[in-house]
């Protein structure tokens, strides 16, 4: 990685204004928001409930088409973006949810190597050597041939977050990665997470109401009412 | 590497009971359109088999007559005047009657069907009858199908043993001399053959000057429409000429228009098609919206729109593929069982096998398509 990249900023958002809704109905839930996330930066987001957390998340993860202000996410506009080059700047997003959402028809290493074919220029042994390298990182190793229901909770997020990882995205997004585990089995997940992406230098947005894990954030950005607040 | 077709086939074979409930109802569906189809097909092929053993040139009916099987008859003396014709070189009669033939074991009367025909030249496809013209020619000497329903005994079994049987039918006592395999239809039960004069015999009500149906054999390389035309003169008013293919078309037309072969079968063909339509669309939905999160998850990866739309038709096809071989085989266990009970020939056509795999894979591909407007609904938004 070379100096000039790692200062170009992997998110920057100037002026972000967000609604639901229309008309009458309609809801602002972000007001003027503006923030950047460097290379290799791992990124708490923290709010009560209601605070535009996870509508920010999901602009940024290109779910979510930006209507007011401008958005640039791996050197990608898109406040201008098409559908299609939304779904192609999802392609290079690592993404971890609240639940893990694996596909319960698909063995742990199915799973993982599923990402792949997004894809197609990884050849197919070097998508297993990689795929079975990133599970054995998470722990998983002998777990490789199990379906998602005989793991538990914190297994099958961490098969998450193999999945996430594992196509070396440039950009990690987590929604309260730990939210549906017992504290013991978040805080791995979250080691985990943070181990890998120093790694490999990837950084991290991660929407956490856990305060448990705040340690692992090289800054913490506070969110309420759509509006971001301080920046620890 | 992991093609939308082998997720869906994962997805699909991951729940072993449910692939089998999905793959039945495919499997029902085939199996009913399969025989639905093939009985009315069998049903229309059995109503015409007397036309198509026809193998005059030219036919002549009455003017009033609808079907053959009830066909009005007309005067016998206007076929002399056919002969006239350079391009004739044979003109035949026929009589058709519903006789009632009394089962010697059980001494009941059962409905038959009577055919008076000349046996030296029938001009109709009946094969073994030449073996028996001359004997045919004696009084009271009556051929039997073999192939007749069990109704009227074991009259088969009994004419090989002892060679000849004594029956009654239309209160006369006549001699049954063997029997040969022709065929029975849902219009008759079984039937008889014999010589026109048998015939007149056996109807002694008839107008002896009627005839039900005059055969025309043409010389070699004698246009029939143009020979047809030029006979029509001949009769007038008083009887119809026909080619042969003209004869099985309003046959069928008959049988179309008459009986509800077409709509019975056609509906019973249509529900199999729905019941498969509404199980795999059952199936299909409730496994897209079972999967609602894990499909917006992975289009929140970046996976296209397309690509979980070709898992679930992908879905569609397979099940169509899995549900129709086993159909297939059930149906045609299905026809042999429908021969033997119905004792009328039911047999599968290349034709109909395509075809009914082509409506497997529309059903099956109709149910994804109303399936799949669901998929578009998962919005990757939603899983934050």
């Amino acid at each position: 990685m070379t100096v000039a990249s790692s200062e170009l900023p992997v998110i920057s958002s100037r002026h972000i204004n967000f609604s639901f809704g229309e008309g009458d109905l309609k809801k602002q839930v972000l007001f003027d928001v503006t923030l950047e996330v460097a290379a290799g930066e791992i990124v708490l987001l923290t709010g009560p409930s209601g605070s535009g957390k996870t509508t920010l998340l999901t602009l940024i993860g290109a779910l979510r088409k930006v209507r007011e202000g401008e958005l640039e996410v791996l050197s990608r506009s898109l406040h201008t973006a098409t559908l299609h080059d939304l779904v192609d700047v999802r392609r290079e997003i690592g993404f971890i949810f609240q639940q893990h959402n694996l596909l319960p028809f698909m063995t742990a290493r199915q799973n993982v190597e599923l990402m792949f074919q997004l894809h197609p220029e990884v050849s197919h042994s070097e998508a297993s050597r990689l795929t079975v390298e990133l599970l054995t990182s998470v722990g998983l190793s002998d777990r490789l041939d199990y379906y998602p229901a005989r793991l538990s909770g914190g297994q099958k997020q961490r098969v998450a977050v193999a999945r996430a990882l594992v196509t070396s995205p440039k950009l990690i997004l987590a929604d309260e990665p730990t939210a549906a585990l017992d504290s013991h089995s978040g805080r791995d997940v979250v080691t985990l997470l943070q181990e890998l992406a120093r790694d490999r230098n990837c950084p991290i947005l991660m929407v956490t109401h856990d305060p448990r894990i705040l340690d692992i954030a090289d800054r913490i950005i506070n969110m309420e009412d759509g509006r971001i607040q301080a920046v620890a | 590497m992991y093609s939308s077709f082998l997720l869906a086939w994962y997805q699909l074979s991951h729940n072993k009971v449910k692939l089998a409930v999905a793959a039945a109802g495919v499997v029902v569906a085939v199996m009913l359109m399969l025989v639905q189809l093939g009985i009315r097909q069998g049903a229309m092929d059995n109503s015409v088999a007397v036309a198509r053993r026809v193998t005059a040139d030219l036919v002549v009916v009455s003017p009033r007559t609808k079907t053959i099987f009830a066909s009005a008859q007309f005067p016998r003396r206007l076929l002399y005047r056919l002969g006239s014709s350079d391009d004739v070189v044979e003109v035949g009669e026929m009589y058709m009657g519903q006789g009632r033939f009394r089962n010697p074991w059980d001494k009941l009367e059962f409905p038959v069907s009577i055919y008076g025909i000349n046996p030296q030249s029938p001009m109709m496809n009946l094969p073994g009858i030449e073996r028996f013209a001359d004997q045919l020619e004696e009084i009271d000497r009556v051929l039997f199908d073999g192939l007749s329903r069990k109704s009227y005994g074991p009259v088969g079994n009994y004419l090989k043993e002892h060679g000849t049987l004594n029956v009654e039918v239309n209160l006369r006592k006549i001699q049954l001399i063997d029997s040969i395999e022709i065929g029975i239809s849902i219009n008759s039960d079984g039937n008889l053959f014999m010589s026109p004069a048998n015939f007149r015999r056996m109807f002694p009500d008839r107008q002896p000057g009627s005839v039900d149906l005059g055969l025309i054999r043409l010389r070699e390389g004698a246009d029939p429409e143009k020979v047809r035309d030029q006979l029509s003169h001949y009769v007038g008013q008083e009887a119809k000429v026909l080619t042969r293919d003209q004869l099985i078309d309003a046959e069928i037309l008959f049988i179309r228009e008459n009986a509800p072969i077409d709509f019975i079968f056609g509906m019973g063909a249509a529900i199999g098609f729905f019941i498969g339509f509404v199980v795999v669309y059952q199936i299909l939905y409730t496994e897209v919206t079972n999967h609602m999160p894990q499909y917006a998850t992975l289009k929140a990866m970046g996976f296209s729109d397309q690509y979980l739309l070709r898992m679930v038709v992908s879905q569609a096809l397979i099940l169509s593929f899995l549900g129709f071989f086993p159909g297939f085989v059930l149906a045609l266990g299905l026809y042999r069982v429908a021969t033997n009970a119905i004792q009328m020939q039911f047999s599968m056509t290349v034709g109909r096998a395509v075809g009914v795999f082509a409506l497997t894979m529309v059903m099956c591909g109709l149910s994804a398509l109303v399936a799949i407007r669901k998929v578009k609904t998962a919005d990757p938004a939603d899983v934050f």
